[in-house]
C-alpha cells in the first residue's frame, strides 16, 4: 500500500512511526524494529481513514453547484472483469514457455485492439479447443504433484470463457501425448460433444471425452498412428506411418471401428505436416507436405478421402527454392475458401524455418491470390472465421502480427507475446 | 539506455531464440516403440545406420570438433536436439545431479573427425527436472513429423524414466558403427 505524498492536516504521521511503545535505548533491536512495523501498519491505516474522510469533506465543499458526472468518486471497489462474449477477432496464443515448461500459458487478446483480455495457466505441453457456443475453452493439461515430480496427472480443464475461471475438470486415465504443442493433438468433434486427446505412452491412442457429460468415456487404441481429425460427431482419420489415414468410428458406450486406409504421400521423400487443416462447415480438409503439394480430402462420417492434389509452387517459385515452413503453417478462411501458408527460401529439411511471406490461394482455382510479406518472420499463422477476418501470424520473437485478412493491409503487431508462443486458435475454426 | 537494460535485452533475447530453436528436444525415438507399448521397455537401441544417414552424418562431421562438448557442433551431436546436458551439469553419457536418463533411446551414427571412424551414439532424455535452459542445439535433417515418432525430434521421450518432464539431452557413445 502507499502511503499519500501529503498526509492530510491534523494527523501526526511522524508520532506514530516513532512511538516505541516503552522501549528504552538498551532494548533489543529486533523488538524495536518490530513496534516499528506495527507503528507504520497502524499509522497507514489511519492515515488510509483519515485521507478518505478529509478527501470526502473537501470534495463536499469543493464540488457544490457542479453536475454530478464531472464529480471524481474518491473510493472504489477493487472489482475482477468478466469478459463480453466471445468476439470473431479474439485470438488465443498457446505458449508452452521455454524453458519453463511446466508452466505454459494461453494468452486472450483482441484482434482489433491488440489489447489482452486476460490469460490461462494451463500445466505441461498443454492442448485447447473452444466449444462451438463459445462459453467453455477446454484445455488438456498435465500436472506433477509437486510441480516437476510426484503423481502425474492428466486433465481436460473447463474454463468459463467469460471469467477464465476453471469450472470442472475430467481426469484422462491413461494420459495424453507429451510433445511441444501441436494443434491435432486434441479436437472437438463438430456438435462440440467430444474431446479428442491424441495419446502416446508410447503406444498409441485417442482418449474420448465427453465434454457435455463431463466425463471420460474410453481410449481407443489405433496402433503406430499419429495426431486426431474429427470428420463427424463420432469419427475421425489419423495420419500414419506408411502415408495413409486410418479411419475411426465410435459410439457413446466407447465401442470402435477401425478401418484402414490406403497410403496417399510418400512418408519417406516428402511427408505431410502435421497441422493439417479441416473446416467442417465446408467439409473439406488440406495437408500440406514439405514439397509444397496441397492434398484436399473430404471430410464424412466415412473419414476422409482425397479428393486433388496440386502444388503451391510454380516454376518460378522452385527455381528460387520457395518452400512451406513454420509450425502451424497452414490457415483456411471456410467462407471465402481462401488457404493461407507460411513459406520461406531455404533447402530441403527446411521444413521448421518461419515464414518469410503468407501465401494466400483460392482453393477452388488453386491460383495465388496475394503474397503478405512478413516483417516479423511468423511460425504460426490464423485466421479469424468472420466476414470480415483478421490474419494472425506469430513470429519467433514472440511477436503477433495482425493484417486484413482481405486487403493485407497491416493493423499492427504486439511485441514481447510470452516466452515462446506456438500455436494460435480462434473461434469457429 | 543503461547497461542493466541492455543485459536484460541481449539476455531476453537470448532465452527466447533458445526456447525458439528448441523445438523440443531429442527425440528420437526407438523404431516400433509406437507398436510395442510401454510395457516392453526397455528396448534395445535401434541402429538406424544407413548410406544416408551416413552422408549426413559426414556433412555434419566436416564442421565438427571433438574437444568442448558445450557447443552444438560437438562430433556426438550430429543428430541431437534440444537442451544439452553437457551445458547443464551433466555431460555426453552423464545426466545433470537428480536428472535421470531415459531407458529408451535412439540410436544415430556419428563420424567422428579425428580418426574418420563412424560410432553409434545413444540419445537418452534426462528427464525428471524442468529444462536446463543451456545449450539448445537443434538439426531438423531428417526429422518428421510425429505420426513418424522415432525420427520426430518434438516429441518428450522420457518414457521409462521415473517422470516425463523434460530436462536435457545426452549423447553417449555405445560402439563403432
Amino acid at each position: 500500500m502507499l502511503l499519500p505524498a501529503a498526509a492530510p492536516a491534523g494527523l501526526e504521521l511522524s508520532s506514530l512511526l516513532s512511538r516505541p511503545g516503552g522501549t528504552g535505548p538498551g532494548a533489543e533491536i529486533g523488538e524495536e524494529k518490530m513496534v516499528r512495523r506495527a507503528g507504520l501498519l497502524v499509522g497507514t491505516i489511519l492515515v488510509g481513514l483519515a485521507w478518505g474522510a478529509a478527501g470526502a469533506a473537501a470534495q463536499e465543499r469543493g464540488t457544490e453547484g457542479l453536475p454530478s458526472e464531472a464529480v471524481l468518486e474518491v473510493t472504489e471497489e477493487h472489482t475482477t472483469a468478466v469478459l463480453p462474449e466471445m468476439g470473431p477477432h479474439w485470438v488465443f496464443v498457446l505458449d508452452p514457455v521455454f524453458p519453463h515448461l511446466i508452466a505454459a500459458k494461453v494468452y486472450i487478446l483482441d484482434g482489433d485492439s491488440l489489447r489482452y483480455l486476460g490469460m490461462l495457466n494451463t500445466g505441461y505441453v498443454p492442448n485447447m479447443a473452444i466449444s462451438p457456443d463459445h462459453r467453455t475453452i477446454y484445455s488438456a493439461e498435465t500436472y506433477y504433484s509437486r510441480g516437476t515430480r510426484g503423481k502425474r496427472t492428466d486433465i481436460v480443464a473447463y474454463y468459463d470463457a467469460r471469467t477464465l475461471e476453471p469450472v470442472a475438470e475430467t481426469v484422462l486415465p491413461e494420459g495424453r501425448f507429451l510433445v511441444v504443442p501441436k494443434k491435432p493433438n486434441l479436437a472437438l468433434t463438430p456438435d462440440g460433444r467430444y474431446l479428442l486427446s491424441y495419446n502416446m505412452a508410447p503406444g498409441t491412442s485417442v482418449s474420448v471425452v465427453d465434454v457435455v457429460a463431463r466425463r471420460y468415456v474410453t481410449d481407443i487404441e489405433v496402433p503406430g498412428c499419429g495426431l486426431v481429425f474429427p470428420t463427424g460427431n463420432t469419427s475421425f482419420s489419423m495420419l500414419c506411418p506408411d502415408g495413409s489415414f486410418v479411419h475411426v468410428r465410435f459410439d457413446s458406450a466407447g465401442n470402435a471401428e477401425v478401418r484402414p486406409g490406403a497410403p496417399f504421400f510418400d512418408p519417406e521423400e516428402d511427408p505431410v505436416f502435421e497441422h493439417g487443416v479441416v473446416s467442417h462447415r465446408d467439409r473439406r480438409a488440406f495437408f500440406v507436405s514439405y514439397e509444397g503439394l496441397v492434398y484436399e480430402a473430404e471430410v464424412s462420417d466415412a473419414g476422409l478421402r482425397i479428393a486433388g492434389k496440386w502444388s503451391l509452387l510454380g516454376e518460378e517459385d522452385r527455381a528460387e527454392n520457395w518452400r512451406p515452413g513454420g509450425w502451424q503453417l497452414l490457415a483456411y478462411h471456410a467462407a471465402s475458401d481462401r488457404l493461407f501458408v507460411l513459406m520461406h527460401r531455404g533447402g530441403k529439411w527446411t521444413h521448421k524455418q518461419a515464414g518469410e511471406e503468407v501465401w494466400v490461394f483460392d482453393a477452388n482455382s488453386h491460383e495465388r491470390v496475394a503474397r503478405v510479406p512478413l516483417e516479423h518472420h511468423a511460425i504460426s499463422v490464423s485466421v479469424s472465421q468472420d466476414d470480415a477476418p483478421l490474419l494472425f501470424t506469430l513470429s519467433e520473437e514472440a511477436s503477433l502480427s495482425v493484417f486484413d485478412a482481405t486487403s493485407f493491409e497491416p493493423r499492427g503487431t504486439v511485441e514481447g507475446l510470452g516466452d515462446s508462443p506456438f500455436l494460435l486458435y480462434v473461434a469457429d475454426e | 539506455m543503461t547497461f542493466d537494460a541492455v543485459l536484460d535485452r541481449v539476455a531476453e533475447r537470448m532465452s527466447r531464440a533458445a526456447a525458439q530453436r528448441t523445438s523440443r528436444r531429442s527425440l528420437l525415438a526407438r523404431l516400433g516403440a509406437t507398436l510395442v507399448g510401454a510395457t516392453l521397455l526397455p528396448l534395445l537401441p535401434v541402429d538406424r545406420s544407413g548410406r544416408l544417414k551416413r552422408a549426413r552424418a559426414e556433412e555434419f562431421a566436416k564442421t565438427a570438433q571433438t574437444t568442448d562438448p558445450t557447443q552444438c557442433n560437438y562430433w556426438r551431436y550430429c543428430a541431437a536436439d534440444g537442451y544439452m546436458c553437457s551445458c547443464c551439469g551433466g555431460g555426453p553419457s552423464t545426466c545433470p545431479p537428480g536428472s535421470h536418463p531415459s531407458p529408451s533411446s535412439w540410436v544415430g551414427t556419428c563420424i567422428n573427425p579425428d580418426d574418420g571412424q563412424a560410432y553409434l551414439i545413444a540419445y537418452r532424455d534426462c528427464c525428471g527436472k524442468d529444462s536446463c535452459g543451456q545449450c539448445a542445439c537443434l538439426s531438423t535433417e531428417g526429422e518428421m513429423p510425429v505420426y513418424r515418432p522415432q525420427l520426430n525430434n518434438d516429441i518428450v521421450w522420457c518414457f521409462g524414466a521415473p517422470n516425463m518432464v523434460y530436462h536435457c539431452s545426452s549423447a553417449a557413445l555405445i560402439g563403432k558403427a
